[in-house]
C-alpha cells in the first residue's frame, strides 16, 4: 500500500539549561520508525509521558526532531526551512491533546473555526463563515453558540472546535492528540463516526493517540505501542489486541474496561 | 447612577482632570500672558461674602488690593472697593480646545483682575498660568509614554519572538540604558544645541529625550509577555494551519500584551509628566512666556521667592491629582488582569 507518511529513526532531546549551567536533557523520543498507509488509520497508544504527544509535534512540523527523518506525501519534511514548512503544515493538522490552550480564549467559535480557512486565504469572508458554521453542525456544536467565545465553553465542546477546525482545511494527514477522551459515550461516537465517514468519502489518513484500548481496536487498522520514547510494538489491530508481545501491551490492555473492550471488536485491515 | 467598575471610575476621573486642562481657556480668567505691572507677587486673594459691616452677600466679592505704601511686595485690601466675583464673564479671546474661537470665561472680574492663587513676578495670574501650563506638561508626558511605549513594544515584541542572540543583544541594550546617567548625559546634549530654541522646538526635544530614556522597562516587560505567548498552544495551533510570523503577532501574540501596556502607560504619564517639570525646572525644557508646570517652578531657583512668595510652589501641587488618577488607573488595571487570568484558568467554570 501507498504510504503517506513514513518515520524513519527519529529522536527528540530536550535541553534545559539548569541553573548552575549544567545542561540538562531529556530524551523524548528514542529510534522511532514506522509508517502509516495513506487512506489508513494508525493508533499509538501508550502510558502517560511515553512521547505521544512529542511524536505528533514533530510530524505536525511544529517541532524539530533532533535527528532522523520524516517523509511526507514522498516529500522529506525535516530537511525544509521555515518558510516551505508553511506550505507542508496546513495538509497535516494535529488536534492538540488540551483544548483549553489550543484555542485562543479571546476568539469566538466561529473565528476559531475559520480562522484556518483566513490564514490559508480561502474563500471570501461569506462563504467561510458558512463553512465554519456547517463545520459546526457537523461536530454537534448548536448555531446559537456560534459567537461564543472560546472559554465559555465546556471541555468537550472545545475539544470539538479544535477537531472542527483541524478538518475545516480538509488535511491529508489528521493526527488526534487524546482527543475523544474527554467527551462522552454519545458524543465520542458521532465524532468517530463523523471521522470514518471522511476517511471513506476522502481518503484522510489518521494518526490516532491515545490511552484507550478499546478506542484504538475500534477505530484503527493498525496500533503501535511506546514506552519511554520508543515503539515497542507495532502490527495490524487484531494481531496487537489478541497476541499482545510486550508486557506494556498486555498491562494496557488488561487496563482496558471489559465492557467495552467486548463490545468494539477489532476492525479489519 | 450608572454604576462604574474598577478602572473605569479611574479613567473617569482621569478624564475630568485633563478636560479641565484642555479647556483651560475656559477655566482660567486670564490669558497666561498677559502681564498687570501693579501687582507683582500678588498673595492669592481672600473672597468674602460677609462685608467689613457684617451684611452678608450671596454673591461672593473680593477687596481691590494695593500696595502698603513704602513697600515693594506689600499688599492691604482696599476695605471701600468690594467687586462682585463674576460667572461666565466675557474676557479675553481663546480658542477653545485650539479650534473654536470663544471669549466666555467661567469667572472674572470687572473693575479689576482677581487672582485666586495669587500672581507672579509679572502680576501674571498664577491660576490661569497652571491651567495652560498643565497643557505643555500633560501633552509632553502623554506622547512621551506614547513614543516610550512605541519603542518599547517594538524592541520588546522583537526580542521575545526572535528569542536567541537578538533577544540577548536586545536586552543587554535595555540594561545600559537603564545604568546610564541620563540627566547628565542630557547636558551634554543640550550644550550641542543653540543657546535659544523655540519653545516648539525644545517641546519636542524634551519628548524625544523621554521617549529614548524609558523604553527599556516596558520592552522587557513586554518581551516576557511576548517569550511565553510565542509558546502556547494556540500559537503553536495557528502555526499549524500555516500562518506567518506577522498573522501570529498580530492576532495571537500582540493581544496578549494589552494589558502591560495599558498598566505601563498608566504609571508612565505622571511619570513623564514629573520628568517634564524637572528637565523645565532646570531651564532643559519648553522657554518662557510659554508656561509649563516645570518652567513655572523654574522661578523657585531665586532664592527671594523661593523664602518669600509660598504661592509659587502651588504649580508643584498641580500634579498631585493626576499622579493619584493614574496610580489608581495602574493598579485598577492591574487587579483586574489578574482577576481575568484567574477566570481563565479556571475555564468554562465561570458559567
Ligand atoms: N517542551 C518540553 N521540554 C522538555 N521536556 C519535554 C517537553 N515536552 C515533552 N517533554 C518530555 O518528553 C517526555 C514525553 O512527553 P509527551 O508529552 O510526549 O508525553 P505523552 O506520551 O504525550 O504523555 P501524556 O499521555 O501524558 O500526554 C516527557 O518526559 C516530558 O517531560
Ligand atoms: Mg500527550
Amino acid at each position: 500500500m501507498d504510504r503517506l507518511l513514513i518515520v524513519e529513526k527519529i529522536e527528540k532531546r530536550y535541553g534545559r539549561a539548569h541553573v548552575l549551567g549544567a545542561k540538562q536533557e531529556v530524551t523524548a523520543l528514542l529510534d522511532v520508525s514506522f509508517s502509516i498507509g495513506r487512506g489508513s488509520t494508525l493508533a499509538l497508544v501508550g502510558e502517560s509521558g511515553s512521547g505521544k504527544s512529542t511524536l505528533a509535534l514533530c510530524i505536525a512540523c511544529l517541532e524539530r526532531p533532533t535527528s532522523g527523518k520524516i517523509v511526507f506525501n514522498r516529500n522529506e519534511i525535516t530537511v525544509l526551512d521555515e518558510k516551505q514548512l508553511r506550505e507542508v503544515r496546513p495538509q497535516i493538522q494535529l488536534v492538540f491533546q488540551d483544548p483549553a490552550r489550543s484555542l485562543n480564549p479571546r476568539f469566538s467559535a466561529l473565528e476559531l473555526v475559520s480562522e484556518p480557512l483566513l490564514v490559508q486565504g480561502r474563500l471570501d469572508k461569506r462563504e467561510r463563515e458558512a463553512r465554519a458554521r456547517a463545520l459546526l453542525g457537523q461536530v454537534g456544536i448548536p448555531q446559537e453558540k456560534a459567537l461564543q467565545r472560546a472559554e465559555e465553553f465546556s471541555g468537550g465542546q472545545r475539544q470539538r472546535l479544535a477537531i472542527a477546525r483541524a478538518l475545516s482545511l480538509e488535511p491529508k494527514l489528521l493526527i488526534l492528540d487524546e482527543a475523544l477522551s474527554a467527551l462522552d459515550c454519545s458524543v465520542q461516537a458521532q465524532i468517530a463516526n463523523l471521522l470514518m465517514e471522511l476517511q471513506g468519502r476522502l481518503g484522510l489518513t489518521y494518526l490516532f493517540i491515545t490511552h484507550d484500548f478499546a478506542m484504538a481496536g475500534h477505530l484503527a487498522h493498525e496500533i503501535a505501542v511506546m514506552e519511554q520514547g520508543r515503539v515497542v510494538e507495532i502490527g495490524a489491530a487484531d494481531e496487537v489486541l489478541g497476541t499482545p508481545n510486550q508486557e506494556v501491551t498486555r498491562r494496557l490492555i488488561a487496563a482496558m474496561p471489559r465492557l467495552t473492550a467486548e463490545a468494539h471488536a477489532p476492525r479489519a485491515v | 447612577m450608572i454604576q462604574l467598575s474598577g478602572w473605569k471610575r479611574w479613567l473617569l476621573a482621569i478624564v475630568v482632570l485633563h478636560g479641565i486642562v484642555a479647556c483651560a481657556g475656559f477655566f482660567a480668567p486670564y490669558d497666561p500672558t498677559e502681564q498687570d505691572r501693579e501687582h507683582p507677587y500678588l498673595p492669592p486673594m481672600r473672597i468674602h461674602l460677609v462685608d467689613t459691616q457684617g451684611h452678608f452677600h450671596f454673591r461672593p466679592f473680593f477687596y481691590a488690593e494695593q500696595l502698603r505704601v513704602g513697600s515693594f511686595d506689600q499688599f492691604e485690601e482696599h476695605s471701600q472697593q468690594a467687586i462682585p466675583l463674576r460667572f461666565f464673564v466675557t474676557g479675553a479671546r481663546y480658542d477653545l480646545l485650539g479650534l473654536l474661537p470663544f471669549r466666555t470665561h467661567l469667572f472674572g472680574a470687572e473693575a479689576s483682575r482677581v487672582y485666586l492663587l495669587g500672581s507672579d513676578a509679572y502680576g501674571r495670574d498664577q491660576l490661569s498660568r497652571i491651567l495652560y501650563g498643565g497643557q505643555i506638561s500633560l501633552l509632553a508626558g502623554m506622547l512621551g509614554a506614547g513614543l516610550t511605549l512605541l519603542i518599547g513594544v517594538l524592541i520588546g515584541a522583537t526580542a521575545g519572538y526572535l528569542g536567541g542572540w537578538r533577544d540577548g543583544l536586545l536586552m543587554r541594550v535595555a540594561e545600559l540604558f537603564m545604568a546610564l546617567p541620563w540627566l547628565y548625559l542630557l547636558f551634554a546634549l543640550r550644550a550641542f544645541l543653540p543657546l535659544s530654541v523655540s519653545p516648539v522646538q525644545a517641546f519636542f526635544l524634551i519628548i524625544l529625550v523621554i521617549g529614548a530614556v524609558g523604553w527599556a522597562r516596558p520592552a522587557r516587560l513586554v518581551r516576557g509577555v511576548v517569550l511565553s505567548a510565542r509558546e502556547r498552544d494556540f500559537v503553536r495551533a495557528a502555526r499549524g494551519f500555516g500562518a506567518t510570523d506577522s498573522y501570529l503577532l498580530r492576532r495571537h501574540i500582540l493581544p496578549e500584551t494589552s494589558s502591560v501596556i495599558l498598566t505601563q502607560a498608566a504609571i508612565l504619564v505622571p511619570q513623564f509628566v514629573l520628568a517634564e517639570m524637572t528637565l523645565s525646572f532646570l531651564g532643559l525644557g519648553v522657554p518662557e512666556p510659554v508656561p509649563s508646570w516645570g518652567s513655572l517652578l523654574a522661578s523657585l531657583q531665586q532664592y527671594s521667592v523661593l523664602v518669600s512668595y509660598w504661592w509659587m510652589y502651588l504649580p508643584a501641587l498641580a500634579i498631585v491629582p493626576f499622579f493619584l488618577g493614574y496610580l489608581g488607573l495602574a493598579s485598577a488595571l492591574q487587579q483586574d488582569a489578574g482577576t481575568e487570568k484567574i477566570v481563565r484558568t479556571a475555564g468554562g467554570s465561570r458559567w
